[in-house]
């Protein structure tokens, strides 16, 4: 009952009109940038950081949540109807998504993706509300050595699963480490790398890095790919809700997409895209109709947009109640709220329960403000879609300029911002994700923190981490992780060898 | 199913072998490898302290040694040849930093609306199927919108031109 009284008192929060105001915004944006094919939803949540910057913590923070399951909702609707994926996770909703627009139920498959995300986030909501003060209520136990060993597995596990292999993600994380140690040296007092630059003194800002390796570089990749066409399905109103029998056959893969989701998403990790997939995968397996998965089903496109949405909310259990982001964008989560001079952790439950509550209700309404905008206002989108790309990618240029100099007044983190772009173009043709690099730079002062706290309480002793339970259990799962991919990769390389040679004979 | 995979696999490297981005793949790992060098010496230099009480340089050398190691394995690794992600386009990408670069240059300068004017123009350039008039009208519509959101809405300490 506890847990309704302070849902209450989030909800109170939340309807105040000016955080209303920003949940929209937030969902809004969200699913605008989502639309757009090439555009993620980290670019998204990085162009309206600085705006973020001049709210207060807690709208700051409803209006950045809501950007970043808007932007989910957004990306099955390019999915569905030109069978780009405007987000990563969608790319499994264009499995059945497009094949359905083929039939002609391009309307059917978008109120479908509607009704499940709206379903995903309310499974995953609740599952935060319940999982998070209890995993907040045992991290009150936790010592440096415990904070560095989870951040530490937050790190390699979120490195481990990248996209271009074990070993670029982790050196991804470990450059990123070193960038977020540029800068004045807390402890000491000393500059670090600042190469006598007095703009590097403060370090590098969070939104730059993040405007850099994923507005600038998404844009230069997305340019040539968006030339290709825009959406010229025509959505018949009329074929747009679901028949009977197809409501009943959503209802059971609703579900278990979400509990999937749930579970994903709070993994340091794994994320959308991976509970998507994983969660579609199941599906293929259990469903009734599975002979037909990959030919336009309905459950199909529900299963993994219910499994993303619920993987974005429960992403959140982690990051508020540990201080350990489990996907990219829950790292800008952490650095926004710590230019707030909030500082994430089990803490934060009981020093801003307001903010903690405040948030979970913004799912409720965020999630009902987009089954609106979702709905009745798809047209708006479809007919965005059909703007042409060339008008959008100048524009979203100057944004994203406007945006950078915003923060300190500075035409210097424009340059910055350039440099950072610009490596991570060549970065992501050599299949190096940046993802990995922005936690690495998120988590790299953090985790300096606690192990010079943790050498300077064990008297510099570094069996510490090794001797307390808890930091030992998550050290041992880290190494765990790292043996098996290492033992993958090495496998892999195996093969290919003998198999090259065998191609050669 | 896995003997499948593994057929595939076989092909796909048995085509990026020969591949001129395999050498860029291991710069890649040359340069990270230079990076960390930088690190570990910049580390030494700022001071590593004592394991009781960790200096200002300890964290980045304990950092710099990581990536050196990974990225001689990077060098190691990538002669077997993983390709690149896509052909590259490096019109789109010389349009947007030339387009950052001109924001850049001319906010201070000219003002809010010719700086957005010239970075929407300069971004768009790459693009034929867009007129020359039609650059300019897309580049005075984002302008004048940026005037009237930025400076007159959110009043952000901008001045629309200077020196007129």
């Amino acid at each position: 009952m506890e847990i309704l009284a302070n849902f209450a008192q989030g909800l109170s929060i939340v309807l105040q009109p000016e955080n209303l105001m920003y949940c929209f915004i937030g969902v809004f944006l969200g699913t605008f940038i989502g639309v757009l094919p090439g555009i993620g939803s980290l670019a998204a949540i990085a162009m309206i950081l600085p705006l973020s910057f001049y709210l207060d913590p807690t709208s700051a923070l409803v209006m950045i949540a809501g950007v970043y399951y808007g932007a989910e909702y957004g990306g099955s609707i390019a999915s569905i109807l030109m069978n780009i994926p405007g987000t990563p996770a969608a790319s499994i909703t264009c499995i059945d998504g497009y094949p359905l627009a083929k039939k002609g139920r391009a309307g059917v498959a978008l109120f479908s993706t509607a009704i499940a995300s709206f379903g995903g986030g309310m499974i995953g909501m609740l599952v935060m509300a319940v999982l998070a003060p209890s995993l907040a209520q045992l991290a009150l136990s936790f010592g440096p050595p415990d904070y560095f060993a989870v951040i530490l597995l937050g790190l390699v596990a979120a490195s481990a699963v990248s996209n271009g292999g074990a070993l670029k993600g982790i050196t991804m994380v470990v450059l990123g480490l070193m960038l977020g140690s540029i800068g004045i040296d807390l402890t000491t007092g000393d500059q670090r790398f600042t190469m006598g630059i007095p703009e590097l003194r403060d370090g590098i800002h969070i939104v730059i890095v993040a405007m850099g390796l994923f507005g600038v570089s998404e844009l230069i990749a997305s340019i040539r790919d968006n030339k290709k066409g825009s959406a010229t399905q025509s959505i018949d109103y009329n074929d747009f809700y679901p028949s009977k029998s197809e409501w009943k056959s959503l209802f059971s893969p609703i579900l278990r997409g979400g509990a999937i989701g749930s579970f994903f998403g709070a993994l340091p990790g794994t994320g959308q895209t991976i509970a998507a997939a994983i969660a579609y995968a199941v599906e293929k397996r259990i469903s009734p109709q599975k002979k037909k998965f990959g030919t336009g089903v309905l459950p199909a496109v529900a299963v993994p947009e219910a499994a993303n949405n619920s993987a974005t909310q429960t992403a959140f259990i982690p990051t508020l109640t540990l201080g350990v982001p489990g996907s990219p964008p829950m790292a800008l989560v952490i650095g926004a709220l710590m230019i707030h001079g909030i500082t994430p952790g089990p803490r934060l439950l009981t020093e801003a329960p307001d903010m903690f509550w405040g948030l979970i209700a913004s799912f409720l309404i965020g999630n009902i403000m987009l089954l609106i905008l979702n709905i009745p206002l798809i047209g708006i989108w479809v007919r965005l879609l059909q703007i042409p790309y060339k008008y959008m990618y100048p524009t979203i240029i100057v944004l994203i300029c406007m945006g950078v100099y915003s923060l300190n007044n500075n035409v210097f983190d424009i340059w910055l911002t350039l440099i950072i772009g610009a490596i991570g173009y060549v970065m992501r043709l050599y299949k190096f994700e940046p993802a990995p690099l922005l936690i690495g730079f998120v988590l790299g002062p953090l985790m300096e923190e606690h192990l010079r706290r943790s050498m300077l309480l064990s008297r510099g002793d570094a069996m510490v981490f090794f001797e307390r339970p808890i930091s030992a259990t998550l050290i041992a799962i880290t190494v765990g992780i790292l043996a098996f991919t290492a033992y993958k990769s090495i496998s892999n390389y195996r093969r290919f060898k003998t198999s090259s040679s065998q191609l050669t004979k | 199913m896995s003997l499948q995979n593994e057929k595939i696999d076989a092909v796909e490297c048995s085509n990026t072998v020969s591949d001129p981005s395999v050498w860029f793949g291991a710069t890649g790992g040359i340069i990270l490898f230079i990076v960390s060098i930088i690190f570990i010496v910049g580390g030494i230099g700022l001071g590593l302290g004592s394991p009781f009480r960790l200096g200002t340089g300890a964290f980045p050398f304990i950092t710099g040694m990581i990536l050196g190691a990974l990225s001689l394995a990077i060098c190691f690794y990538e002669l077997r040849g993983d390709g690149l992600a896509s052909t590259p386009d490096w019109i789109g990408f010389c349009a947007i930093c030339s387009a950052l670069a001109v924001f850049a240059l001319t906010a201070e300068k000219l003002g809010l609306v010719p700086a957005a004017f010239l970075t929407v123009f300069v971004a768009s350039l790459p693009d034929r199927s867009l007129s020359l008039v039609g650059k300019i009208i897309l580049g005075s519509c984002v302008g004048a919108v940026c005037w009237i959101l930025f400076i007159e809405l959110l009043n952000l300490p901008f001045k629309p031109f200077v020196g007129l």
